[in-house]
């Protein structure tokens, strides 16, 4: 492998990958499941996410109180997060606390999903479910997932629903866990003050013994539909509004060009904030580029006085065509590049911060990149190429329009 | 190795820096005593629209050419306003250093406040305001604060829509006038400064535009008010928010108070995460948190739940706040400690965070303090401290507030 990186596969399986990293004094490491709300059946809908939680309720040598208390113990600032594709568990560490933080991570990847804990588990997550009901951006988010991937799994919401989550039993959790944590749909990474061959040796010992082989990962890749969806919601003040788009998936050749083109339309000092927000329409308003191995999203969005949504989803729709006909500017690129500089500089001061682009780096581009190589990634867009991108993956026409909100709007 | 150093320059800005030469970035900030509380109490929301507005366009570019002139040196720059002050901030790269002061001295002295930009400011504080009724957490704690600390540092940065409505230009380019002169000023860095050059460099951004006399630095009093209130709204969940008087960040007490803020809500083995979430499953969110207004302090709990849990939850968190001074242990002593050294080697480690932990001292003590310092003071702290710290504050008036579709019943 090129540049500063270490790579290993364990005899079970296991891949881990060192970056190490100079003039710091911590070091974050991390697993990296692909297990996400994708995986899931229409039963199960949820169970990535609940055994997440799970994962930090017991162990085959921890109880739930002994596991968070020796994390605590390390002064770690640890965690975990479930997406559609993924489950990451990571831990940052004063350097000297690495040998501890890797055995209390490895330890949760073999959770034993204790029944009590499972139930009492059960209403967090029935917690979290109603919280996410009060919050107008997730109700967005979730609708779009829901139409634009219709009938494909990765429609599901990470958190599942009321009714899955509520009649999932702990052997379906168990059946799961042991398909997706199995040290070869494991990856182990590690960023910080660290010497490579040390790192290996203690991946040797502490995570050798993990489970060498689950079942195969199976991801069909989805149909995107097309559309207007609807969900009127009056409890809410204002409404939110998204025209999400196909767009190039993670690792293709123009996901660069994406990136750059969602921040020309939506970033900071974009043409959404000058057009869109600095016109009044909007307080928050902006483009997202979203990506999968397998396919990618551009996401328009805005929340608005329900009001404005007939002027603010015209101005948005605009920059749309502007963009697609016109181009980008030149200037509009440097300054993409030049933010990117400065952003790229900032992540190589915090092993937590490389730690989360590594795992996006290995998950989806097959290695991690080095602060050089997504420079050169960046600096190789041009207007030209962000133009072909806009010609495959058109911003104007094919994509699904979403509304949220107190508001019945438009009528369908 | 020096590690700050810290002057009133000539000009009347307050300038400190922290020296970490081998960054790769210089993170600084512009810290202005011109919040919400120094706001006229028939214009809430100005100093957020200031704030807003400066960089809306300058004598020399107009707001945009601004934006695009940060972003051709990479700069990424922010802003914010608080209760007692706005604050300016930049990550670049060192050699952009200079440059980059310049762009902010640009609109902190010569903003032109074009019309159209300060209506479109109040017109999207408005929109704020109602985005924040949908946040059911947000709203908590903003109602909560308004109760507990009374109507000046109770103030919520956007303002009411009444007052809203009121602001002219004229206030915003008058509050603009009157609040950001060098006096009021406080500058913040965090990388490899050269301390003279840079020295140089501000005197010479700030020179002749007077006001350089040291202000606005007296705090603001407030009593607290230990009231209970509910506020309906239809929700899924019931947010509860508790908050009780803490000390100021330059008490002796302080330190103590860290301590016993990661013994209750530090890490997942912490009391409140332990006893309301994971055993009882009442829970997604607890949390408990400090703030502090210039020498004061409140000590918050906050929780949200599904309504007919609200009164077990607000039971299980009364019951844990009341009990600390009984049952608290070495070992969670030890393990609330260890987690506030090592996070000061991990995200406390970062520049802006190195940036903004010296904009602290300068805020609430008025000068630097040693980091070591500071460590020690924590690793001295004591089982007997946290007791008699319980002891000397009891928790027995407290500030509440419910959110949510049905009230509290106690």
């Amino acid at each position: 492998m090129e540049g500063p990186f270490a790579h290993h596969r364990l005899a079970n399986g296991l891949r881990l990958f060192i970056e190490p990293m100079s003039g710091v004094r911590s070091v974050a490491c991390g697993y990296l499941a692909r297990a996400g709300s994708r995986d899931e059946t229409p039963e199960t809908a949820g169970v990535s996410h609940f055994l997440e939680h799970m994962c930090f309720k017991g162990t085959p040598r921890r109880s739930w109180e002994r596991l968070t208390a020796d994390f605590d113990r390390l002064g770690s600032i640890y965690n975990a997060f479930t997406w559609k594709d993924k489950t990451a568990y990571y831990g940052w560490v004063p350097v000297d606390e690495l040998e501890p933080q890797l055995e209390l991570l490895t330890d949760m990847m073999e959770a034993t999903l204790p029944g009590e804990e499972f139930d009492t588990e059960k209403q967090v997550i029935l917690e979290e479910i109603a919280q996410s009901g009060d919050d107008l951006q997730h109700h967005l988010v979730d609708l779009v997932f829901e139409k634009m991937f219709a009938g494909h799994p990765l429609s599901w919401p990470v958190l599942g629903h009321e009714r899955t989550v509520g009649r999932m039993t702990r052997e379906q959790m168990a059946e799961y866990h042991r398909s997706r944590y199995s040290a070869d749909n494991l990856m182990l990474i590690v960023a910080g003050r660290v010497d490579p061959g040390e790192v290996i040796s203690l991946a040797e010992r502490i995570c050798g013994e993990l489970l060498g082989s689950g079942g195969q990962t199976h991801r069909e890749p989805p149909a995107l539909r097309e559309g207007t969806a609807v969900q009127q919601l009056k409890r809410f003040n204002q409404q939110a509004l998204a025209m999400v788009f196909p767009a190039p998936p993670a690792g293709s050749e123009h996901e660069e060009d994406a990136q750059a083109l969602a921040a020309i339309l939506g970033g900071s000092n974009s043409r959404i904030y000058w057009n869109v927000m600095q016109e009044g329409l909007s307080a928050s308003a902006g483009a997202t580029h979203l990506d999968f191995h397998d396919c990618g999203l551009l996401a328009i969005s805005a929340i608005c006085e329900p009001a404005n949504c007939e002027s603010c989803t015209e101005a948005l729709q605009a920059e749309a065509e502007n963009i697609t006909q016109n181009g980008v500017l030149e200037k509009e690129v440097q300054r993409v590049r030049n933010k990117r500089r400065t952003s790229l500089a900032v992540e190589a001061e915090a092993p937590y911060y490389r730690l989360m682009q590594l795992m996006d780096d290995i998950d989806y581009h097959g290695g991690p990149r080095t602060i050089e190589q997504r420079l050169a990634a960046v600096d190789a867009v041009t207007t030209e190429s962000i133009a072909r991108c806009l010609e495959k993956f058109p911003i104007t026409e094919r994509g699904y329009f979403v509304s949220v909100g107190p508001r019945d709007w438009p009528e369908l | 190795m020096i590690e700050t150093r810290h002057e009133f320059l000539e000009c009347g800005v307050e300038m400190a820096a922290a020296f970490l030469p081998d960054r790769r970035v210089v993170h600084f900030e512009f810290r202005l005593y011109a919040g919400a509380a120094h706001e006229p109490s028939e214009r809430l929301g100005l100093a957020h629209l200031v704030e807003e507005t400066v960089t809306k366009g300058t004598e020399r570019r107009s707001g945009r050419e601004l934006s695009d002139a940060f972003d051709a040196i990479g700069a990424s720059h922010s802003t914010w306003t608080g209760r007692e002050c706005a604050g300016f901030g930049s990550t670049c790269l060192p050699e952009y250093l200079e440059e980059a002061l310049g762009l902010h001295a640009e609109f902190l002295r010569t903003p032109t406040f074009p019309e159209d930009a300060c209506s479109v400011a109040v017109e999207l504080a408005e929109q704020e305001i109602n985005s924040l009724n949908d946040e059911p957490r947000d709203l908590c704690d903003k109602l909560l604060a308004r109760q507990t600390y009374g109507e000046v540092l109770g103030r919520h940065v956007l303002g009411e829509p009444e007052t809203l409505k009121r602001i002219t230009r004229q206030d915003i380019a008058g509050f603009w006038q009157r609040m950001y002169v060098p006096g009021r000023m406080q500058l913040v860095l965090a990388g490899p400064v050269d301390w003279e050059r840079t020295k140089a460099c501000v005197e010479s951004l700030f020179a002749g535009c007077g006001g350089a006399k040291s202000s606005g630095r007296e705090p603001f009093t407030f009593q607290f008010n230990a009231q209970r209130a509910h506020h309906q709204q239809e929700t899924e969940q019931e947010q509860i928010g508790v908050c009780y008087p803490g000390v100021a960040v330059p008490s002796r007490e302080f330190p103590i108070e860290r301590v016993l803020l990661g013994v209750l809500s530090g890490g997942m083995s912490s009391r409140l995460f332990t006893e309301v979430r994971e055993k009882l499953g009442l829970v997604y969110y607890v949390q408990a948190w400090s703030e502090h207004p210039r020498g004061a302090g409140m000590i918050h709990i906050a929780a949200s739940t599904t309504p007919e849990r609200c009164a077990e939850t607000y039971a299980t968190l009364l019951r844990e706040i009341s009990r600390l001074a009984d049952d608290v242990t070495e070992e969670e002593l030890e393990r609330a400690k260890t987690g506030l050294l090592a996070r000061a080697e991990t995200r406390g480690e970062t520049t802006s965070a190195r940036c903004a932990e010296l904009g602290n001292d300068l805020f609430h003590y008025g000068h630097p303090v040693s980091r070591e310092e500071k460590l020690d003071a924590i690793r001295e702290v004591s089982v007997e401290d946290i007791r008699r710290y319980l002891h000397e504050h009891p928790r027995d008036q407290l500030s509440v507030l419910t959110l949510g579709p049905s009230q509290l019943e106690v």
